[in-house]
């Protein structure tokens, strides 16, 4: 059982409306979704993480590598996602959407974290002039789930590379 | 009483300076100076400078007096009659803009009258000296770029009256070679205020090559006018994503890096350089900072109180521009407004959206005078 197939059945098992914490669990994996909303089609995900040992001890340069990896697999989420900026300190790659959504409102993007022990994802909102605020990414039950699953595989890979 | 081509120059230079400050907001945003920035001399195009020349008529083609024209009936002008032309595109060379040099005071003096900027108050300090050359005296030998044509002369005719051979009839006065004179410089020890100006900017992997644009073009400005308030200038550069390092003029601009951005490694490495270089009881310190404001989160704490206790009491004045991240995503503009409560005039931020603001911006820095 994959982390992915995992995940599936335990969203279907999930009702509306919301909100709720998916969870699954497959080997030294652990996905959580937090759900502010979900429905037959689409949920609304303030955040999706993926837990796993295998990345507790990882360098800088291998995240990097995994973050590069990561950013060629997220291809459907309309917004291309790529590295931007890496810390050292706190061990932790940024991924973001390049280029991110503008329109009158202000700018929309997608966050990634890639560090120690987990993969995880948000969406935030800097309407102009404004601080940024966290919004739930409005995604459909297929994409939350390709993405658990890209995550997963993203890990399994880099554990066969180490 | 000055020559006429010497009023008709100072008049072109005035139009010239008119030209200028027209369109300053747009030379301050475009940066069209930055490389062409001399020793001392900036070129700047002047597109819409009308330079007077003459226009010549069309001769033989009509006119008065040349025509088959009835008294009173109006006169028409050479070519009215004639069809437009079908001709094809010229291959010559289009007019050339014009380009005038100004130094950098005069630009700054235009920026400084422009932007409505006070006099900076140096910190007075009368035992910094600095040496200077002032031709103030004459000499016998010298080269002969520097000859005194007038006290030469005076010299011949001197030597010719009282050697009996000047004839008033004959006025002819020939310089020997020791009638020669020539100018002369005294070294002078005049008192100088010295001032520091401290450029960060943030090179981390979210900022783009049109931010650092902004910055560069920001940052030329300020050092215009701060130039021109002080003799002797120093400037100091520090470039940091997650790691902060002091580097050359070249570096600071042209630098890319990927790293997190640690806007606390930078204050580390500008306090350090205070405290190793510039007293602050001797130094007139400025310091500029530069970023998006996309902070790691938990460095926000640690750089304020680096600032708050190893910078902002030595500085006269730190600015802090942040230039807009294309994710909107900087706070660390709204960290630091807390600090403006505990002296409202050293610490001052502006928000750099675009170029457009560059000009704001800089008004907002160096309006305070200090």
């Amino acid at each position: 059982m994959t982390i992915r197939s995992e995940f599936q059945r335990q969203l279907q098992q999930t009702v509306g409306p919301g909100p709720v914490t998916v969870k699954a669990l497959a080997g030294d994996k652990r996905a959580f979704c937090e759900l502010d909303e979900l429905d037959r089609f689409a949920v609304a995900c303030r955040e999706l993480r993926v837990e796993s040992g295998a990345l507790t001890n990882a360098t800088l340069a291998q995240l990097q590598d995994l973050s590069t990896k990561l950013s060629g697999r997220l291809t459907y989420l309309l917004e291309p996602v790529s590295p931007i900026e890496s810390d050292g300190e706190s061990c932790t790659v940024q991924m973001r959407s390049n280029p991110p959504q503008r329109d009158d409102d202000g700018t929309r993007y997608y966050e990634l974290l890639v560090r120690r022990g987990s993969i995880s994802l948000r969406r935030w909102h800097a309407p102009r002039g404004q601080i940024r605020q966290p919004i739930a990414a409005e995604l459909t039950r297929e994409v939350t789930v390709r993405l658990v699953g890209d995550f997963g595989e993203a890990i399994d890979a880099f554990k066969a590379r180490r | 009483m000055g020559l006429k081509i010497e009023r008709d120059q100072n008049r072109f230079k005035q139009i010239v300076r008119g030209k200028i400050r027209q369109n300053l907001r747009k030379y301050v945003s475009q940066g069209e100076m930055i490389g062409r920035k001399g020793r001392d001399l900036v070129s700047i195009p002047v597109p819409q400078l009308d330079v007077p020349h003459f226009k010549f008529g069309k001769n033989g083609s009509g006119g008065a007096g040349q025509g088959d024209g009835e008294i009173g009936q109006p006169i028409g002008r050479p070519g009215d009659d004639g069809e437009g032309g079908q001709g094809q595109a010229g291959s010559d060379p289009g007019a050339h803009i014009l380009e005038v040099d100004v130094s950098l005071d005069e630009l700054a003096a235009i920026l400084g009258d422009e932007l409505e900027l006070p006099r900076i108050q140096p910190k007075g300090r009368e035992n910094l000296k600095q040496e200077k050359a002032r031709y103030n005296s004459i000499r016998r030998t010298g080269p002969e770029s520097l000859r005194h044509f007038k006290r030469t002369y005076m010299q011949s005719l001197r030597r010719q009256i009282s050697s009996g051979t000047y004839n008033p009839d004959n006025p002819v006065v020939i310089p020997y070679r020791e009638d020669r004179r020539y100018r002369s410089w005294d070294v002078v020890h005049e008192q100088v205020a010295n001032a520091v100006i401290i450029y960060m900017m943030d090179v981390s992997g979210s900022m783009t090559e049109e931010q650092k644009q902004i910055v560069r073009v920001e940052a030329f400005w300020i050092d215009t006018w701060l130039r021109s308030q002080y003799d002797g200038l120093e400037r100091r550069y520090i470039i940091h994503d997650a790691a902060a390092k002091e580097v050359d003029e070249e570096t600071f601009y042209h630098t890319r890096e990927s790293g997190g951005t640690r806007i606390s490694s930078a204050y580390r490495v500008c306090a350090d350089l205070i405290q190793r270089e510039f007293s602050p009881v001797e130094w007139n310190i400025y310091c500029f900072q530069f970023s998006d404001g996309d902070n790691w989160g938990e460095d926000n704490e640690r750089s304020l109180n680096l600032l708050r206790e190893h910078i902002l009491p030595h500085v006269n004045l730190f600015c802090y521009g942040q230039v807009e991240s294309p994710y909107g995503s900087g706070e660390f503009i709204h960290s630091l407004a807390s600090l403006t409560l505990d002296d409202p005039g050293k610490l001052v931020l502006s928000e750099i959206p675009d170029r457009d603001a560059i000009y704001d911006s800089i008004k907002t820095f160096l309006g305070k005078g200090r």
